[in-house]
């Protein structure tokens, strides 16, 4: 472009310093948050000595990846309570190992030159992850397990910038989907105080993680993206419909079918997974998720094959 | 074994077989022009990511009735199709080319 032509252009994207200290603003409310609100989870909760699966809620019913299934309706009450229980398992597990690999990317980019503006702010994120893990653990080492996962990663992506959105974005994907379980279920009168507790606590901490994690990916994007060319943008793109896809997969997890005493667990997972009850409730848990990633112009449309 | 057995496990598995192929087809991205093949390289190609695994693990887990080790996994495990279906679905590794499309 001519310098002196009188033509507007757009602005110039900002830098990632730029980006990250717009955002300075947000990052000391929440720290200072995480300080007025410091827990000690050893103190915090009072576990019982025993919770009976059959007596009690220990997971939402209608959020069973079962519910609105015939499966669900050839269970009687005591099978329903103890997939709920299995349910509730399957879902502190998976926030184990989503959580696991949260603190190891947090660590990672904790004191990064380029990133020292966010450092109070991380210190305050890991330790808060970490907290919730003793929650979940001290749930599923007491009165259950911790159920696999079937995550594998080989290999690491040589591109710093990609990686730090893809794995903030990821983070944003995971923990928008639990906190929507954790908000619904923190104030079910029908589940054990427990469980209503465990779920509460994660909340609490979760909403400034969610403000965070909205506000970190957006700075990523408007820093990177204007210099990725299309094929970047749409392997971004799918990488990250295809998290959708991943991240939803493990709630529908077949160790837990096969806990709760159905036969051929593997095609149960199947047709949870296909049944259009539940394709319903994926969308409607994603909804928020869904809504910040496509009015950032980050996905143009919600996964086809997860919704 | 019984013929009637025996043909019978030869038809699960190509069933199997044809069930990966499908889902390999369906997720893979940037194919080249002669499509998917037995022996596509899936993730040095980067046709696959690692984040396709927990889905795939599944699929196999389902075709085979039998849970995966995934601590003993290795990328060499899922290297193309024919891998996949030696190293997970023993009775159901394809002898040929096996282009897909």
């Amino acid at each position: 472009m001519n310098p002196g032509s009188a033509t507007t252009s757009a602005p110039a994207p900002p830098s990632l310093r730029e980006a990250i200290a717009a955002m300075s603003d947000t990052v000391e409310r929440l720290s200072e948050l995480s300080r007025a609100k410091y827990a000690n989870p050893y103190t915090a909760v009072d576990w019982p000595e025993a919770v009976d699966p059959e007596a009690s809620w220990l997971f939402a019913p209608e959020l069973s990846t079962l519910y609105g299934t015939p499966y669900w309706d050839g269970l009687d009450d005591a099978g329903r309570h103890r997939l709920a229980f299995a349910e509730a398992s399957n879902f502190f597990s998976l926030n184990i190992h989503g959580e696991k690999s949260l603190m190891e990317g947090l660590a990672a980019r904790l004191y990064r030159p380029d990133l020292i503006e966010i450092a109070d702010y991380l210190h305050h994120f890991l330790d808060e992850e970490n907290k919730h893990s003793v929650y979940f653990g001290g749930f599923c080492q007491r009165y259950a397990k911790i159920y696999r996962s079937r995550h594998v990663a080989f290999g690491a992506r040589p591109d710093r910038r990609v990686d730090d959105l893809l794995f903030f974005a990821k983070v944003l994907i995971f923990e928008e989907h639990a906190d929507r379980y954790n908000v619904l279920q923190s104030k079910d009168d029908r589940l054990h105080p427990l469980a209503r507790f465990i779920n509460g606590a994660h909340h609490a901490d979760e909403s400034r993680h969610l403000v965070f994690n909205r506000a970190i990916v957006q700075a990523f994007w408007d820093a990177y993206s204007p210099g990725w060319d299309d094929a970047k943008l749409t392997e971004i793109r799918a990488y990250l419909g295809q998290f959708f896809a991943t991240t939803w997969h493990e709630y529908y997890n077949p160790d837990v079918y096969a806990d709760a005493g159905l036969a051929n667990s593997w095609q149960v997972a199947e047709d949870a997974w296909n049944a259009r009850e539940q394709r319903a409730h994926r969308r409607r848990i994603s909804t928020k998720c869904l809504r910040f990633f496509t009015a950032s112009g980050i996905l143009p449309e919600g996964p086809a094959d997860v919704f | 074994m019984s013929s009637d057995l025996s043909s019978a496990l030869c038809s699960a598995a190509s069933a199997g077989l044809i069930e990966l192929r499908t889902w390999i087809a369906a997720k893979a991205r940037d194919l080249p022009p002669e499509g998917l093949t037995d022996d596509l390289p899936l993730l040095a190609g980067r046709h696959l990511t690692s984040l396709h695994l927990p889905e795939l693990i599944l699929l196999l887990e389902r075709l085979r009735r039998e849970a995966i080790d995934v601590d003993g996994l290795q990328a060499g495990d899922f290297q193309d199709i024919r891998t996949i279906a030696a190293r997970f679905l023993p009775v159901a590794a394809p002898s040929g080319n096996g282009a897909t499309q």
